[in-house]
């Protein structure tokens, strides 16, 4: 009873377009996914899909073992859209009160603003809100039902530096709750931040699937550098197994490689003359630029 | 059904705040009421009543017909493009709670510019009926102002095109169906294109009442006639928005 999503052989067509294509994924409770994918990958009908909005071409989908479409799922879920605005002629205040009328145990709309930051915005019609406010009224929107799970589909677009960092760590108090989310976004510090599992989409399919650390480990690599001695073998370094690329920049070299452990090993049994060394992950961002330019040759 | 109330409740919140709504489609009639009854005089006698109850009618109509289609119409129309539909159909709020919500919003607006129109007319004119009268004729215009939500929703998902359209339909429908000036005063090739238009079926069973007599079934067959035709062209457009949209 605690898986919260679950997609079994999925696929959408519009008219000629392949959107998604056969995908199966299932996630449990109190798990936080972030879904990464370049644009036209098959994220947001992914997302509607889930929620309910589209109708798979073939396949199944469930939200709470359920109708995704169904009143009762909707109950316990929250959402944030792209592109959406609000209604005329309402104040923050009400927008909020509305939405909490929807649901069967909302949260003080008090703290629902306190969340949202918009306190001292309470009074303006929401409609006149500036992007960025607008957005984190959408976010109150989405906590107004006191949610289990959170869909976020770029949540922090258009947000300033420090509404951004107030709103994560919302979401992570949130998480610490044992809630779920489910995030997409373009911006992987956010993702590597916030989630603790990443899916990575292409082309309507899931080309990688795994905590962020294993993913940046198998596809971001790392980087060893150190300062180079007047001894330095630069042929032999780039032979080496385990190093894929070589950057020097005066005496400061920087090499790339899957497997920092054995680098450094041979690094310094053979005695190579290097000082000051310093071993990097990868970012999140290395591995993604790779996985899905891997994906988009195999295509 | 908590979340349909909910959503009713905060519409007439809206439309209470919207000064269109009060300018344009309740103040049109109103102010029309006003001229058109100093032109002619109130006691004109005009198909077995008076000229200021027959224009009364004529103007609660006029007011239901523009507040299904500007009020629901074009706002729902603007609720669809701005995702807020789509958005709402993500919470507890059902598409069925959603379009419930919707005519009942339609029906308490119907309900008040029909009593607004007839307190005018009662204080300015002296316009005075039965109490039973009164009853059937609220009650005719507010239960068959239904097939004009039905067009009001069929202009509200024509997307771009829900301004012009309603506005065009508005003045040419409340213009043929003789609300504005008697059909028995126009050229008897406009009589006959009025007895096609929904707005004339809707007045007519209302003005009958105020000469004593009863309602006809051909003037409700009409109704559900149209009723019908807006409903298919609503499914029709329906499904060819939903065969378009990619997301």
């Amino acid at each position: 009873m605690s898986t919260v999503i679950e997609m079994e052989n999925v696929s959408k067509v519009f008219g000629k377009k392949r959107a998604v294509h056969s995908m199966s994924f299932a996630m449990e409770r109190g798990h936080s996914v972030a879904l990464l994918g370049p644009n036209g990958a098959g994220k947001t009908t992914s997302i509607a899909m889930m929620l309910g909005l589209t109708k798979p071409t073939s396949g199944r989908v469930c939200l709470f073992s359920g109708d995704p479409k169904s009143a009762t799922s909707h109950e316990r879920i929250g959402v944030m859209l792209q592109e959406v605005s609000v209604p005329p002629r309402l104040s923050v205040r009400e927008t909020i009160d509305m939405f909490r009328g929807f649901y069967p145990k909302p949260l003080p709309t008090d703290r629902l603003l306190q969340v949202s930051g918009l306190t001292e915005d309470q009074k303006t019609m929401a409609q006149k809100l500036s992007g960025g406010k607008m957005r984190r009224l959408q976010f109150a929107l989405a906590l107004a039902g006191d949610p289990d799970v959170l869909f976020l589909d770029e949540p922090t677009v258009g947000m300033d530096v420090a509404s951004r960092r107030t709103f994560w760590d919302e979401v992570r108090s949130f998480l610490r709750a044992g809630k779920t989310l489910m995030l997409t976004t373009h911006d992987l510090q956010e993702a590597d931040m916030l989630a603790d599992r990443i899916v990575v989409m292409q082309n309507g399919a899931v080309i990688a699937d795994a905590p962020p650390e294993s993913i940046k480990m198998q596809f971001g690599g790392r980087t060893v550098s150190f300062v180079a001695g007047p001894d330095i073998d630069f042929e032999r370094l780039r032979m080496l197994p385990d190093v894929t690329d070589v950057q020097t920049v005066g005496r400061q070299v920087t090499v790339r490689t899957q497997n920092s452990d054995a680098l450094l090993k041979t690094l310094i049994l053979e005695a190579w003359d290097i000082r000051d060394i310093q071993v990097h992950g990868g970012g999140l961002e290395d591995a993604f630029v790779r996985l899905t330019a891997e994906g988009g040759e195999s295509q | 059904m908590r979340a349909t109330l909910t959503y009713w409740k905060y519409e007439l919140i809206r439309t209470l705040r919207d000064r269109r709504f009060f300018l344009l489609t309740l103040g049109m009639p109103v102010i029309f009421y006003f001229v058109f009854i100093n032109q002619q005089g109130g006691a004109l006698r005009i198909a077995g009543t008076f000229w200021s109850h027959y224009f009364m009618v004529s103007m609660a109509s006029f007011g239901v017909v523009g507040s299904s289609i500007n009020t629901l119409g074009v706002r729902l129309a603007a609720e669809r493009q701005s995702g807020w539909v789509r958005y709402l159909r993500t919470t507890p709020l059902s598409s069925f709670g959603y379009a419930i919500a919707k005519i009942l919003t339609q029906l308490t607006l119907s309900l008040l510019i029909i009593l607004c129109i007839f307190l005018v007319a009662h204080f300015s004119q002296n316009v005075s009926l039965s109490g039973g009268e009164w009853l059937t004729i609220t009650l005719w215009l507010w239960i068959g102002s239904l097939p004009f939500a039905a067009l009001g929703v069929f202009i509200g998902l024509t997307g771009n095109a829900a301004q012009p359209l309603g506005t065009l339909m508005y003045l040419v429908a409340s213009m043929l169906g003789g609300l504005w000036t008697p059909i028995q005063a126009l050229p008897s090739v406009m009589q006959t294109i009025a007895k096609w238009t929904p707005t004339y079926h809707y007045a007519h069973p209302a003005w009958r009442i105020l000469a004593g007599q009863s309602i006809q079934a051909s003037d409700i067959l009409v109704l559900l006639g149209w009723t019908l035709l807006f409903l298919i062209g609503s499914v029709a457009l329906q499904r060819r928005i939903d065969t378009k949209v990619q997301m």
